[in-house]
This record gives C-alpha cells, structure tokens and sequence, in this order.
C-alpha cells in the first residue's frame, strides 16, 4: 500500500518513534505516516498514547528514538511554536482556551504567526499595525461565520457552554491556516447534536480549505463516518493502520479495544 | 451621563478596533485630556503640584508599568521599587554626566537602562513561575537598592550618599530643582503620562499584547500557535520596565528632588504599586489610572477628614487604613480581579440599557 504513494502525497510521515516517562513506555517503535488532504483517525483505549502521539508531532514531547518527517524534510528538535511556524496547528483534550480573552481574540492570537507589524509601528498602531489588524480581523471573521459563532464574538470564553468552547477552540486553530490540523478528542463530552455539528466542521474544513487533519476519536461511528484511514495504538504500541472497514475487521482491534476476548 | 450605542453603530472593523468605542467615551477622555493641558497649568499651585497631580501622574506611569507584566503577561513581580530606582538612578548618571542633554531624553534613556535590567531580572520567569518568581524578583528588589547603597559610583561619591536632581531647564523653564513652576513639572510629567498611556494601549490591544496574555491565560495552548515563551515574557518584562524606569526617573527628577535609595524605593513601594494594580484592575489600563489615582488620594483623604475634620490621632487613623486597604484586596482578588475598572464598565453597560434592562 505505502509503494503505491507518491513521495510527494506524504505530509507527515513518523519512523519508529519511541517515547518513555521514566519506566513507563508510551510509545513503542511507532511509525505511520498522514497523506496530503486525508482525514487520519487515531484511536485506541485510554493510555494507549495517542495524545503522547500528538505531542511528539508538535514538538511538547521529544522521543528518544524516531524521525518526524513534514512536507519532505526531516525534522529536528524543535519547540512546539517552531513547530507552529512549519504549519501544525491543533486542539486539546482539554480545552486550552485563553480564557480571560474574547472569543475574538482567541481567533485573533490564533493568527500570531501571520502577523508581521514589529514593536514600533504597535506602539504607533495608526498605519501598518491598523492596516494589519484590520486585514486579520477580515480572516477571523470568516472562520467566525463558516463556524456560525458570530453571537458569540465578543463574549469572553470563559462563559461559554463547554461545547462552545471546543468550536472555539477549532476556530483558533483554523485562525492559523495551517497545512496540519491535529484535533485531540474535539467531540469528547458533546452530546449528539453538537458532536454532529462538530462532525460537519471537520469535513468542510477538510473538503473546502484543504486542510490534512488527523484526530484522535473515541467514537467509533464518528471515525468510521469521517475518516480516510486509520491508526490504531494500544499500550504504546501500533495494532493495526488502514482503512476504516480494514481496521474495523482487525481481529486484534476487536480484541484490544472492544476489550473482549476472541475465541 | 447616559450611554447609548444606539445611533452609533460600527460599519468598519477599524471602528471596532477604537479604544473607545462608544462616541461619549471619547468625548469625555478627550475634554479630560484638553482640560489636563490647557487648563490645569493655569490653575496649578504648590500643593496640587505636590500632593496630588505628580504623584498620582507618576504612579499611574508605574502602574501601567507592572501592569504590563503582571494584568497582561501574568508575571507577579516584586520589584518594581527596585526598577523605579534603576530609572532613578539611571536618569541621575546620565544628567550629572550629561549636563546639557535634552530631560526628555534622559527619562527615556533611563527607562531604556531600565528596560535592558528588566530582561536580565526577568531571565528566571522562563523557569519558574507564580509565587517562585515573586519570590526571585523581591530578590531583585532588595539586590538593586543594596547596589545603589553600596556603590558609590552610583551617587557619584557624595558623602551622603543621596542623590540629588540638579536644576535642567528645558526651553529655558527650569522642570527640575528647587525653582522649577509647578506647571512645568506638572506638564512634563503629563506629556510622558499621556504619551506612554497611548502606546500602553496600543501595545496590548495588537500582537503584542495578545501574546503576552496568550501566556498569562494558557501557556501551551500560546506555544502551539506560535507564541515563543522567551519572547513574550522578556518582551513583557522590558516593556514593563521601561514604564517603571520612567516613573522612576520622574520620581527622583521632578517630584522628590532628593533620593535615598532605602526610603524612596524600598519594598513598600513594590507593594504599593502591586496594590494599585489589583484595585484598579489587573490587565487594564485605565484601571492603572483608577487604582494609582485611588491608592494614593484614598489615604490622603480619609486623613484629611478623620483626623483633621474629626480631629481622631493620627496612629489609629493609619491603622484603619491599612485594614481598609487590606480588606479592599481581599475583595478584589476574590470578588473583583479586574478591579473598579471592571465595576466601572459594568456599571456603563447597566446605564446603556437603561431604562430597559431586558
Ligand atoms: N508527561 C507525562 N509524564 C509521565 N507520563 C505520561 C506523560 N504523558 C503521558 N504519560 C503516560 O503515557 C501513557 C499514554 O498517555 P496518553 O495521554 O498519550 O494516552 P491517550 O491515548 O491520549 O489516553 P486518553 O484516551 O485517556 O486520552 C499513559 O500511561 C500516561 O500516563
Ligand atoms: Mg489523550
């Protein structure tokens, strides 16, 4: 399967990422890789080190063994905002909203990376910094529609109902436009009509921006529903990684994670 | 005064953006400014320059000093009497060495010496945090004012070992010294003032801003959108410092005339200024103005009435007015931690939707 896709199609590729906390093993020799537009699921029970997964892709964790590969280049040591410079943008398991700040504002200094105007022409604000400021709130408000928030613009998030917080949160890191979107659990703790809405999200920023996304579901439906492919991970170690209807069929995913015997 | 959005509705993001975006706003701020410039110096005498309009002026600048740091990028800081006296004595190097050099230029100066001591002090924030670096920069804080007690460069060998502002005029007004009008120093101070508010608010409405309280609100969540930690905090810390080095200077410059490190910049002026903060309203600056104007004439005021009026002793009046103090933080930092300026916008959003609260 990997032979048949071009060099070229890869995003992100990781080679046997290992990773341990003192004696604890969260990852094991992992290795997968997120193709160019794909929805990549990554699922597994709890502990299986998915969210680790995420944080050694944005530059959180630092495995001691593995290569990280993005758009083609092998990437070294880097901190999670250089990573942000590269094009990774992601959520949280549990909302990291910068809560004392509007939900503009959230979507705002989602665009930190993209803004430009240096110390001096802020202290002036009248000419570039405005200029700037304008141009970005132009963007933001765009991402404000296309997530139907728009009630909730000036309100400080801190007030908002936990499934709005997590929309937010998407929209903050769609504020980035950037080429990588992780999302660690989005639809965690939603009821159904806001998991939907949330399923809704994923696909159009999927189909209509373009954006590669990989997320972390435990929803089986859910994953079966959106995603292109998907990795499974139990105790730190890959079980099994292809197409949904593959995976689902995985004797070894049936065993590990519906936590039923087989016989 | 009666707020209405109605009739003043925003067609433009810039509009949005404005740092008072309702109309009456704007119009009261800017008759407070004009009234402050053209008014004020014709009215000035001695005592309003003394103990009322300078200090209040410069506490306000150091207000917004720590609050750069502490409202918007989350760092507690303890120094701030220890930076004021960098400033202090920064300003009283380069005018005793400098005789003919601009003042405007020496305070700004002094706010950039400031500004350099406040990155080396602000080095330990990459590592610690809360009450670790509250602790590291009282550290600072009693560090600088032994430094310029112990070194006798820096009161360039006096034998009191004070620091005294020699007269410097400027358009041929004396602004410092014993001769200096109180409009002058009054105007002096107040063009720093104003200036300074200005590009505060600029600052932390932008990028700048928003990454520093990127860092205050959720400091992961500030990294993986790109926000460097190193960046913000010792941006937050310079800039904060340049504020309090400025106060600093105006401080021994214009207002005390005469500084001995201990007394003028000692801990309790940490303190005092972290009080004015919490009262006023921790990330805003406005309530900079509202907690300096407030920390300074609240005492001053209830003296006057309590023991001059009523004719109370002095020792009991001071000690209600450390509890009075006391119990406001307590209320602020429980109830209210973005102070009366928050009351004050909640009461202009009452008053808005006034007579209609639904
Ligand atoms: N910073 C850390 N220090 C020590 N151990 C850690 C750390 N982060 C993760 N672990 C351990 O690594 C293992 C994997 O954790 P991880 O959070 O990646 O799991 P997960 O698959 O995201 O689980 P969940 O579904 O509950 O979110 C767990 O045993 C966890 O205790
Ligand atoms: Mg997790």
């Amino acid at each position: 399967m990997q032979d048949t896709v071009k060099e070229d199609d890869i995003l992100l590729e990781v080679r046997n990422i290992s990773l341990s906390f003192g004696g604890v093993r969260a990852l094991e020799n992992i290795s997968f890789d997120i193709r160019k537009g794909e929805v990549r699921a990554i699922i597994g029970p709890n502990g299986a080190g998915k969210s680790s997964m995420l944080n050694v892709i944005n530059g959180f964790y630092h495995p001691q063994e593995g290569e990280i590969w993005f758009d083609g280049k092998r990437r070294h040591h880097m901190k999670p905002h250089q990573v942000a410079k590269l094009g990774i943008a992601r959520t949280f398991q549990n909302i990291a909203l910068f809560k004392g700040m509007s939900t503009l504002d959230n979507l705002m200094t989602g665009r930190y990376i993209k803004m430009r105007a240096n110390l001096f022409s802020q202290m002036v604000w009248v000419g570039p910094a405005q200029r700037e400021e304008v141009e970005h709130r132009q963007r933001v408000e765009e991402i404000i529609d296309f997530l139907k928030i728009q009630s909730i613009r000036k309100t400080p998030v801190g007030k908002l109902p936990y499934g709005m917080q997590k929309r937010v949160e998407l929209g903050r890191a769609l504020a980035a436009e950037s080429k990588l979107l992780l999302l660690d659990e989005p639809m965690a703790g939603m009821n159904l009509e806001e998991k939907e809405d949330m399923c809704r999200f994923v696909l159009d920023v999927n189909e209509q921006f373009g954006t590669t996304i990989a997320l972390i579901e435990h929803d089986m439906g859910v994953v079966m529903d959106i995603s292109n492919r998907v990795v499974v991970l139990d105790y730190g170690k890959k079980l099994a990684d292809g197409s949904p209807d593959e995976v689902r069929n995985n004797e070894k995913v049936i065993d590990a994670y519906l936590g039923v015997s087989h016989d | 005064m009666f707020y209405r959005e109605s009739g003043d509705f925003k067609t433009s993001y810039i509009q949005d953006q404005q740092i008072f975006p309702i109309l009456q706003d704007r119009v009261f701020v800017t008759v407070i400014i004009a009234f402050a410039f053209l008014v004020v110096p014709f009215l000035i005498n001695d005592y309003w320059e003394k103990s009322v309009l300078l200090p209040v002026l410069i506490w306000s600048l150091a207000a917004i000093g720590l609050n750069i740091l502490t409202g918007y990028c989350g760092q507690v800081s303890l120094g701030t009497g220890g930076f004021m006296a960098v400033g202090a004595y920064a300003s009283y190097k380069f005018t005793t060495a400098f005789p003919e050099l601009n003042l405007f230029i020496v305070v700004l100066l002094s706010g950039g010496v400031t500004a350099m001591v406040g990155i080396l002090f602000g080095l330990p924030s990459l590592r610690i945090k809360g009450f670790y670096l509250a602790v590291a920069t009282l550290a600072s804080q009693f560090f600088l004012v032994w430094l310029f007690n112990k070194v006798p460069w820096f009161y360039n060998y006096s034998a009191s070992g004070q620091i005294n502002a020699p007269e410097r005029l400027i358009a041929g007004i004396a602004v410092t010294g014993p001769n200096a009008p109180p409009w002058a120093t009054y105007l002096f101070c107040l063009v720093f003032v104003v200036v300074f508010a200005l590009v505060a608010k600029n600052l932390t409405r932008g990028r700048f801003g928003r990454s520093w309280m990127a860092i205050r609100d959720m400091d992961i969540a500030a990294e993986i959108i790109g926000v460097a930690p190193l960046k913000a905090k010792l941006s937050a810390f310079s800039i904060s410092s340049f504020y309090i080095g400025i106060a600093g200077a105006l401080f021994f410059l214009v207002y005390l005339g005469a500084v001995e490190p201990t007394e003028a910049f000692g801990i309790d002026k940490s303190f005092l200024v972290l009080f004015m903060i919490i009262i006023g309203g921790l990330g805003s600056i406005l309530g900079s103005f509202i907690g300096a104007a407030f920390m300074f004439l609240m005492p001053v005021l209830i003296k006057n009435i309590l023991v001059n009026g009523l004719g109370w002793s002095p020792d009991i009046v001071a000690h209600l007015i450390l509890m009075i103090v006391g119990g406001l933080i307590m209320f602020f930092l429980i109830v209210e931690p973005h102070g009366l300026a928050q009351l004050w916008r909640v009461t202009k959003e009452k008053l808005r939707l006034w007579p209609f609260p639904h």
